[in-house]
């Protein structure tokens, strides 16, 4: 069987891929000594994809929010029973997670690797959905959306994006709400299912003590050969550059205000390599400015503005970008003000070089150290993957990126109008 | 015994003053890192001192003065990480300092990071930067404002604050019942000078265990023992162990409301069974099968079966001999949940154990202790555990008391478990909202 081995010296790591008839593709990425064997089984479809045209119809469906989480709990029901409980008689230990824009279902075992990863291959093909058990779940994930409920980190996080966005479904909690869940019946699941499982939307990556030849083997029988299915068309509403309120509070049992601001980014490329780059850039200003090594976060923490919860974060998609800076203050607005007189000090006076080459220095070693668990490697290569590239990219754009790029980036992100924010207030 | 598989055994290369040095050798990881533990009883006295010390050291050393110049440092050094922080473990309050960084074979330009990374850590713990022969004012006052901040937003987080203030609940006027950061009270009049002299106290007296993970050369290991010979030791303090019995109690209700949507409901027990003994492993291998993972009678019952909670786990605190069960429910569903849980424990006592509970709980536990050679930090705290508990086990000799656990031992570590608390976060509003 045909598959390839690509070497990346400088970080001492070996890719091996292969690419299935139906137009699925797997992965393996060698762990020599670890105990812990990984695989995960993703799919290119995650809570935004809420509109799309099923190929070889010309109207468009909308299904309820939630559903692609909805469907990621229900996959592990199996004609004979519940297939957790098979991979528990493997001494694995299986799960899943839905998030934006993948549903990823995976395992990490010790031993037995082949089996648990056959079990993988058949569960995630295979559904078995009653409308009893659909009900039944409703419970569940019921409460899961009330714990939500009462996290105030995940609450100033989705108020932001709820400001930030005025139609794109980003805005929208992965898991839905009460009300959505409640239209989700058995029909609609499968009919998710049916567009977005087909092999040519998923991917397959196994990390561990693994040999490649074997796993792209299993991967050969398991999956069906048929023909590649034409891609999905995926609706997503025309959204302006523009934020869509630049403030949102709210009040929780928190004992201190919580906050998050960020910028909606615009146009960035459309090429997989640009869009690490242009989150490269966006980062290094965030941490150039506001960064544990700036002058802006010296100045903040010592006049306790700000503590060690304070950080910044940067998600950059083909359908959407946005950058934050958040964490608890007893005073957001100032933080926000503060950081606001930095940027424009930043745009007059341009960034300090130096220090975004000692930057850069930085992210080649965090870069490398993500190497040191199996489920970072994991999570990160899917994420990356699906932007269409590969996590050993980044490499390229740590050799690449320029201080001209960064300075121009910080014009063209950090913009007045594409600025909210987001504050959880004691009760 | 295991074949292909490293009992990850630490090395104890030197031991002087109260100080015992371990080196875990390994080249599997891209980082190596190094660990100072210093461990003190946990004591109302010295609990919130012991948490405000190491916020203080961070802020700044003789050679890095700055929270920035610490933050440069670790940047040039390719990404390396440092922190500091507190836990308890049992009645230990252990406060801990670590660096971890790219091994030097993989740094492109040959720069000495076990060196570089061993300067700085070392230079935060014996040269704090003082004024006057004391830490600056202006930083103790700060780290007093952010330690109030963090004791108060223990709240945050209901899950983990639920089940905290349930093992307080249980333990009241025990040592065991001080929070890991301390008291507000006890925060507000520390004085540069108190704190200070605190410093010395554990530089002095604290017990101190040091581990070196990764690709460490003897060299390496010699260096360290070098420095830490150095440090002004003296009367080293003695450790108490932290676990108690209680075979009876009735049960308490505790009742706390704030302003939450989904109600936390904890039931705390004691186990009566000492992490030293030879029962403990059974003790494991019970908790697995009660509420250790998606196989586990809670999981399947409370979840799966009456679809009351996304979650729903039993806990061990080995050190202290506790359990709590923990589950995130609809309010008006207390009753109804706990009856279900006391159930499941029920079904323990009597000994209703399917085959499938057994194996599939031995399994995952097998698989969980092997998935922690994978990762630094857990190899560490496996061996500290070690340490705390006065046990010797490795990896490989845990898995195999576990693996002689018999249905009958599972049941003798049921009967034992004695309920003592429920505690419950509800809204002020008891009828509960959507």
């Amino acid at each position: 069987m045909d598959f390839r081995k690509i070497e990346y010296e400088k970080a001492g790591e070996v890719l091996y891929s292969y690419d299935h008839p139906s137009g699925l593709k797997a992965f393996v990425i060698p762990r020599r000594g670890y105990s812990k064997k990984y695989a995960a089984f993703a799919t290119n479809y995650g809570s935004i994809d809420n509109e799309f045209i099923i190929p070889g119809e010309t109207n468009a469906t909308r299904v309820p929010d939630g559903i692609a989480h909805f469907l990621e709990h229900k996959l592990f029901e199996q004609k004979d029973g519940n297939v957790m409980e098979k991979f528990s008689m493997l001494g694995s230990n299986p799960n899943a997670y839905t998030s934006f824009n993948k549903t990823v279902y995976l395992f990490s075992c010790t031993d037995r690797f082949d089996e648990n990863f056959r079990l993988l291959l058949d569960y995630v093909q295979n559904p078995y959905i009653t409308q009893e058990s659909v009900e039944n779940e409703k419970g569940i994930i019921g409460q899961e959306i009330l714990m939500y409920q009462d996290n105030p980190d995940w609450k100033v996080h989705f108020n932001l994006l709820k400001a930030l966005y005025e139609k794109h479904p980003v805005r929208i909690d992965i898991a839905g709400t009460i009300d959505s869940i409640s239209m989700i019946n058995r029909e609609t699941l499968y009919m998710c299912y049916n567009t977005f499982y087909h092999p040519s939307n998923m991917i397959i990556l196994a990390v561990g003590d693994v040999d490649p030849e074997s796993v792209f083997g299993m991967v050969e029988c398991a999956i069906p050969h048929s023909k590649p299915q034409p891609p999905v068309k995926r609706l997503y509403p025309e959204e302006s550059a523009a934020v869509h309120r630049d403030y949102i509070e709210e009040r929780l049992a928190v004992s201190i205000p919580m906050f998050q601001m960020g910028y909606k980014g615009s146009f960035y490329g459309e090429k997989g390599i640009e869009l690490l780059m242009y989150e490269t850039a966006v980062k290094l200003v965030l941490e150039l400015l506001a960064g544990r090594s700036s002058q802006l976060y010296e100045q903040l923490y010592g006049e306790g503005l700000i503590n060690s919860s304070f950080g910044t974060d940067v998600s950059v998609e083909k359908q959407y970008a946005f950058s934050i800076l958040g964490g608890e203050s007893p005073d957001p607005l100032k933080v926000k003000e503060r950081f606001l007189s930095a940027l424009e000090d930043a745009k007059k006076d341009g960034l300090d070089r130096p220090a975004c080459e000692r930057l850069i220095r930085a992210y080649r070693g965090r870069f490398m150290r993500q190497f040191n668990s199996v489920e970072r490697i994991s999570h990160s290569f899917i994420t990356v993957y699906f932007k269409g590239v590969s996590m050993f990219d980044y490499l390229d754009v740590y050799d690449k990126i320029t201080f001209e790029y960064v300075n121009e980036v910080l014009h063209d992100h950090f913009r007045p109008e594409s600025l909210a924010m987001s504050v959880i207030r004691p009760v | 015994m295991e074949t292909g598989f490293d009992a990850g055994r630490p090395v104890r290369v030197s031991s002087f003053n109260g100080i015992d040095i371990f080196v875990v050798n390994t080249d599997k990881f891209k980082t190596s890192s190094i660990h100072f533990f210093f461990q003190d009883n946990l004591t109302k006295e010295n609990a919130t001192k012991n948490a405000l010390l190491p916020a203080v050291m961070r802020r700044g050393s003789r050679a890095y003065p700055t929270l920035r110049d610490i933050s440069m440092e670790l940047e040039s050094l390719y990404g390396a990480s440092f922190d500091c922080g507190v836990t308890k473990k049992g009645e230990r309050h252990v406060i801990h300092f670590y660096t971890e960084f790219l091994s030097k074979q993989y740094v492109p330009d040959g720069t000495d990071t076990f060196a570089e990374a061993l300067a700085l850590l070392f230079d935060i713990i014996a040269r704090p930067a003082l004024a006057d022969g004391r830490f600056s004012g202006e930083y103790l006052a700060q780290e007093k404002e952010n330690l109030k901040i963090r004791i108060e937003g223990r709240v945050n987080d209901k899950m983990s604050y639920s089940v905290d203030r349930c093992m307080e609940e249980m333990c009241r006027n025990e040592p065991f019942e001080i929070y890991d950061y301390g008291s507000v009270e006890d925060l507000a009049g520390i004085t540069a000078d108190e704190l200070t002299a605190h410093y010395r106290t554990m530089i002095e007296t604290f017990p101190m265990q040091v581990y070196l993970v990764g690709s460490i050369t003897d060299k390496e290991a010699e260096e360290v023992s070098g420095l830490l010979s150095g440090l002004p030791r003296r009367n080293t303090i003695t450790l108490r162990d932290s676990f108690s019995r209680k075979e009876k109690a009735e049960v308490r209700h505790v009742t706390e409301t704030m302003n939450v949507t989904q109600g936390k409901l904890c039931l705390g027990c004691r186990t009566n069974t000492a992490p030293g003994s030879d029962e403990y492993p059974a003790l494991m291998v019970y908790n697995g099968i009660l509420g250790g993972g998606i196989h586990s009678k809670l999981f399947r019952n409370v979840r799966e079966k009456a679809s009351l909670a996304y979650y729903c786990y039993s806990m061990l605190e080995k050190f202290k001999g506790l359990m709590v069960i923990s589950s995130g429910i609809d309010i008006g569903n207390r009753q109804r949940a706990l009856d279900i849980i006391n159930e499941q424990l029920d079904d323990m006592a009597k000994g209703n154990i399917s085959d499938y509970e057994m194996e599939a709980t031995v399994k995952n536990m097998e698989t969980g202790i092997k998935s922690l050679t994978d990762s630094q930090i857990n190899i560490v705290d496996f061996y500290l555990s070690q340490t705390i508990s006065g046990t010797d086990d490795d990896f490989v000799t845990i898995m195999e008391k576990i693996r002689k656990v018999t249905k009958d031992d599972v049941k003798a570590a049921a009967q034992r478990i004695v309920p003592d608390t429920v505690y419950f976060l509800t809204a002020a509003d008891s009828t509960g909202k959507q």
